[in-house]
C-alpha cells in the first residue's frame, strides 16, 4: 500500500501562504497592468478578496500551530516573539519609504507596477504580524482561563472570521456600517484585554523587561498604522487591501491589549515586591513543613524559620533560642545583631512590658504573642514568639527591627503560622527519635530477658528420692522471681525460693542480686535461720529503702526423710501429708528481707522441722499464684490452690505442677494476662 | 485506681485510701505520706476500709517509712483493713511491725 506522508501543517500552511500571497500579488499586477494599458478590466475585484482571506487563514493557521508547538514558553519569550515579528515588519515598512524617498521623484517612484509589489510586501508583514500578535495575546488572555474566558475568545475568533468578509458588503467604503463595525471590535477586545492574570507572576526584573518590550510593540504598531493609514490617504490606483475590517479590528484589539498590558505592569511595579515575598512564604511554608529528613536534625527547621520569619517581616534582626535537656534556654539561631546588642536587649526584655511577662512555664504559651516598642538606640521595637509543643514551651523567637511599631497583624499571623509549623517539624523530629529509642529499649529488654531467663535453673538438684519441677513466667519482660537447688552433701538439698518486691526491670536487678546471695552463702552451709539472717544482712546494703525479698529456705534431708526451713515473709508453702490425705500450708513466723535493716533482724527468724513420708508433695510457690484474679476481680487464693493439689496428689511432680498450672489459667479465663510474676516448684517425695 | 483523702483530726492525719495500691500508683501513695511527714504529722492514721488490694510494691511504700517514724517519734496505725489485705501484711511479716487496729479508735489508744 502506498504510505502518504502526514502532512507538516506548518510547513504547508506557509507554502501554501506564499503561493496565495504570489497570485494575489499576480492578480493585482494583471488588473493594474490592464488599467495602465487601457485594457478592458477581466478581473474582478472579489478574486482579490477571496485571495486575500485565503492568506489571512493560511497565515493564522501557520501561527497557530508554530506557537502550539512550544506551549510551554515563558511569559517574556511569547512577548518577544511579538517584538520581533514587529520589528520586522516595521523595518521593512521603513526599508520601503527609505527607498522611496531615495528615488524622489524619479519616473520609478512613481511606477504603480512597482509601487504595487511593495504595497503588497507591507500587506504580508502587516498580516504576519497583527496574526502572530494577536495569537501571542491569546496565550496571555487564555492563562489561568475559565470557561467564561474562553467561550469571550471563541465568539472574539468567530467575529474576525466574519470581519474577513465583511468587505463583500461594503467593499471597504469607510461608511457607517464599516466604523460601527470597527467601534463593535474595539469594544470586544477592550473587554478581552482586561485578562492580565499572568502580570503577577513576573519577577520585578522581568517586569521591567516586559514593558521594554511592550512599548516597542507599541511603537511598531502605532507606525505600521500609519504606514498604513498613508496608503488608504493617497490616490492609489491599485486595489486597497488594507483598509480591511480585519486588519483594522487586529490592529484595535493588538493595540489595546498591548497598552493594557503596558499599563498593567507599569503600576504593578511596586506591588510586585510584595507578591514575590508572598510567593517567598508560601515557599517557605512549604519547606517548614517538609518532615525533617533522617540524618538531618531539628537546627535546620528552626534555619529556615527565623530566615522565613525575617524575611516576612522585614527583620533587622533576631535570635532563636531553645530548652536544653536541664530547661536552660540555649541560643540556637542569630541574625544580623552584635552579641553585645543582643545582651543589651536582653536586659532590657526583663524589665519592659509585655516582655517581662513571658514565662516558660505557662501552658498557654502557644496563644501568647509579645510584641511593642524598646527604647533602645538602635532597635526601636521587637516581637517575641514562643515555640510550643503539645502545651510544651520548647524554644523562643525574637526578632526586632529598626523603625518603631514595625511589626503589623498580617506580619504577626505569617510569622505565627511559620512558628507553628516550624514547631509540628520539631515535634515530628523528636517524637521519630524517641520512637527509634524505644525500639532500642526493646530490643535491649530482650537481652535482659534472655540472661534473666538463664538465671533461673535449667536443672533442678535431686536425687532419686524425690521428685522436683519448677516453672516461672514473668508479668513483663523480666521479671522478680527466684528459685534454685542446690546439693549440699550426700542426700541433703538447699532450695530456696524467693520474690521481689515490685516487677519489672528493678524486681529483676534485685532478683540476680539474690541468686549471688544464695550462691555465696549456700556454700557456708548455713542453717536456715542463719542463712535468712545473713541475707537480710547483705540486702540491707543493696537494696533500695523501699523494697524488700520474701523468701523460704529449705533443707531438705533425705536421708533423715526430715525438712527444717525458715521464711521470710514468703507465701507458706503448701505441704500435702499422704498418711493424713490432708494438705495444709506450714505456718512459721517469719520477717521479709530488707524490711529490718539490722541486727533486731534476727528476732524475727524462725525456723521450723518437720518429716515427711512417701507419697507426701510439697509445693513452694509465689504471690502471683495466689492472686492471679479473674475478670470478676476474684483471687485463685489459697484454697483453690490447696484443692488443685489434693485432687492431683496421686499424679508425679511435674504433672501435678502442670495441673495447677492450668487451673491457673482457666481460672483467670481466656486472654487473661499475669498481672504478677508467678512461680511454682512442686517436689514429691518417692520414698 | 487509687484514691487518698488526707484530713486533720484532732492533731492526728488520717489518710483514707481507697481502690487498690499497685507498682504503677505506690508513688501516689509515698507521695501523700511525705507530704504529711513535712506538715509535721505526729500521729499518721491510716484508714483502709476502703482498700481491695495491695501490692508489694505499696507494701514496701510503708516499709520505707518505718525507720523514720521511730527516728522522730511519728506515730502511725493502720486500721479497719480487709481480711484478704490484712493477710498480705501478715504473711510478710509487716504486723509484727505496723500497728495495725480494727478500729479508728483502736488504732488511737495504741
Amino acid at each position: 500500500m502506498l504510505k502518504i506522508p502526514t502532512p507538516n501543517i506548518g510547513k504547508v500552511s506557509i507554502l501554501v501562504a506564499i503561493l496565495t500571497w504570489l497570485a494575489l500579488l499576480f492578480v493585482d499586477i494583471t488588473r493594474i497592468f490592464q488599467s495602465v494599458n487601457q485594457m478592458e478590466n477581466t478581473l474582478a475585484p472579489e478574486i482579490s478578496y477571496i485571495l486575500e482571506i485565503l492568506f489571512f487563514i493560511l497565515v493564522y493557521i501557520f501561527y497557530n500551530h508554530s506557537i502550539n508547538k512550544n506551549e510551554n514558553i515563558d511569559f517574556l519569550n511569547l512577548i518577544w516573539r511579538g517584538v520581533s515579528t514587529g520589528l520586522l515588519a516595521s523595518f521593512i515598512t521603513l526599508a520601503i519609504n527609505i527607498f522611496y524617498r531615495m528615488l524622489g521623484e524619479s519616473k520609478l517612484g512613481s511606477d504603480p507596477l512597482l509601487n504595487n509589489f511593495f504595497y503588497h510586501v507591507n500587506f504580508a508583514f502587516l498580516t504576519l504580524f497583527l496574526v502572530s500578535c494577536s495569537l501571542l495575546w491569546k496565550h496571555l488572555i487564555l492563562y489561568q482561563k475559565t470557561k467564561k474566558v474562553v467561550q469571550q475568545w471563541q465568539a472574539f475568533e468567530v467575529l474576525m472570521l466574519m470581519s474577513m468578509f465583511f468587505v463583500f458588503f461594503n467593499g471597504n467604503n469607510l461608511d457607517y456600517s464599516f466604523l460601527f463595525g470597527l467601534v463593535f471590535l474595539t469594544i470586544f477586545s477592550a473587554s478581552l484585554s482586561i485578562n492580565l492574570k499572568w502580570i503577577p507572576y513576573l519577577t520585578f526584573k522581568e517586569k521591567w523587561k516586559s514593558i521594554l518590550f511592550l512599548v516597542i510593540i507599541l511603537i511598531c504598531t502605532t507606525y505600521l498604522f500609519s504606514g498604513m493609514l498613508s496608503y488608504s490617504d493617497s490616490d492609489i490606483t491599485f486595489l486597497n487591501l488594507t483598509d480591511n475590517l480585519f486588519l483594522l479590528g487586529l490592529f484595535a484589539f493588538v493595540f489595546i491589549y498591548t497598552l493594557f498590558s503596558f499599563l498593567v505592569t507599569l503600576f504593578n511595579l511596586p506591588t510586585s515586591s510584595v507578591f514575590e515575598q508572598k510567593l517567598v512564604e508560601a515557599i517557605n511554608f512549604q519547606r517548614l513543613s517538609q518532615s525533617i529528613k533522617p540524618g538531618q536534625d531539628e537546627s535546620q527547621v528552626l534555619d529556615i524559620l527565623i530566615d522565613s520569619s525575617m524575611s516576612a517581616s522585614y527583620a533587622d534582626g533576631g535570635w532563636l533560642e531553645i530548652l536544653d535537656k536541664d530547661q536552660i534556654p540555649q541560643l540556637i539561631q542569630k541574625r544580623f545583631i552584635d552579641e553585645d546588642i543582643r545582651q543589651e536587649i536582653i536586659t532590657l526584655f526583663q524589665t519592659i512590658k509585655p516582655f517581662s511577662e513571658f514565662e516558660w512555664t505557662l501552658d498557654d504559651n502557644d496563644a501568647r504573642k509579645f510584641y511593642g516598642k524598646i527604647p533602645h538606640n538602635i532597635y526601636k521595637s521587637a516581637f517575641l514568639i514562643p515555640l510550643v509543643v503539645n502545651k510544651k514551651t520548647i524554644g523562643r523567637m525574637y526578632l526586632v527591627k529598626e523603625v518603631r511599631d514595625g511589626f503589623n497583624k498580617e506580619m504577626i499571623n505569617i510569622i505565627t503560622t511559620f512558628v507553628g509549623q516550624a514547631s509540628i517539624s520539631v515535634e515530628n523530629y523528636r517524637l521519630l527519635n524517641e520512637a527509634i529509642k524505644t525500639e532500642r529499649y526493646k530490643e535491649e529488654l530482650k537481652i535482659a530477658q534472655r540472661v534473666q531467663r538463664s538465671l533461673l535453673p535449667k536443672e533442678l538438684h535431686h536425687n532419686e528420692k524425690f521428685e522436683i519441677c519448677g516453672f516461672s513466667v514473668a508479668a513483663d519482660e523480666v521479671g522478680g522471681d527466684y528459685y534454685e537447688t542446690k546439693n549440699l552433701e550426700e542426700g541433703v538439698f538447699a532450695i530456696i525460693i524467693g520474690d521481689v518486691s515490685g516487677k519489672g526491670t528493678s524486681a529483676a536487678f534485685n532478683m540476680s542480686q539474690m541468686k549471688g546471695i544464695f550462691h555465696s552463702l549456700v556454700q557456708l552451709n548455713p542453717s536456715p535461720g542463719e542463712f535468712l539472717y545473713k541475707a537480710n544482712t547483705a540486702l540491707s546494703q543493696c537494696l533500695e529503702r523501699n523494697h524488700f525479698i520474701t523468701t523460704s529456705y529449705f533443707l531438705l534431708d533425705t536421708v533423715q526423710q526430715s525438712i527444717r526451713y525458715s521464711r521470710a515473709g514468703h507465701c507458706p508453702t503448701l505441704f500435702y501429708d499422704h498418711s493424713e490425705n490432708k494438705a495444709e500450708y506450714l505456718s512459721a513466723d517469719g520477717l521479709g528481707l530488707g524490711i529490718v535493716r539490722n541486727t533486731n533482724y534476727r528476732n524475727y527468724i524462725h525456723e521450723s522441722e518437720f518429716s515427711y513420708e512417701k507419697e507426701d508433695v510439697l509445693v513452694l510457690y509465689t504471690d502471683g499464684i495466689i492472686e492471679a484474679t479473674n475478670k470478676k476481680g476474684e483471687e485463685f487464693g489459697y484454697n483453690n490452690l490447696k484443692t488443685t493439689l489434693v485432687k492431683y496428689k496421686h499424679l508425679s511432680a511435674d504433672k501435678i505442677q502442670k495441673e495447677i498450672i492450668n487451673h491457673v489459667y482457666q481460672f483467670v479465663g481466656e486472654g487473661g494476662i499475669p498481672d504478677d510474676d508467678f512461680s511454682i516448684m512442686v517436689i514429691k517425695f518417692n520414698s | 485506681m487509687l484514691n487518698i483523702e488526707k484530713q486533720i483530726e484532732n492533731e492526728s492525719w488520717v489518710l483514707k485510701l481507697t481502690g487498690e495500691i499497685d507498682a504503677s500508683n505506690s508513688v501516689e501513695l509515698d507521695a501523700a505520706m511525705s507530704q504529711v511527714v513535712e506538715n509535721g504529722a505526729k500521729i499518721i492514721l491510716i484508714d483502709c476500709s476502703g482498700l481491695e488490694y495491695i501490692s508489694s510494691a505499696g507494701l514496701g511504700v510503708f516499709m520505707s517509712y518505718l525507720e523514720e517514724f521511730e527516728e522522730n517519734n511519728i506515730k502511725m496505725a493502720i486500721y479497719a483493713l480487709k481480711e484478704k489485705v490484712f493477710q498480705v501484711f501478715h504473711i510478710l511479716g509487716l504486723d509484727q511491725l505496723i500497728t495495725i487496729k480494727h478500729t479508728k479508735e483502736e488504732a488511737l489508744e495504741g
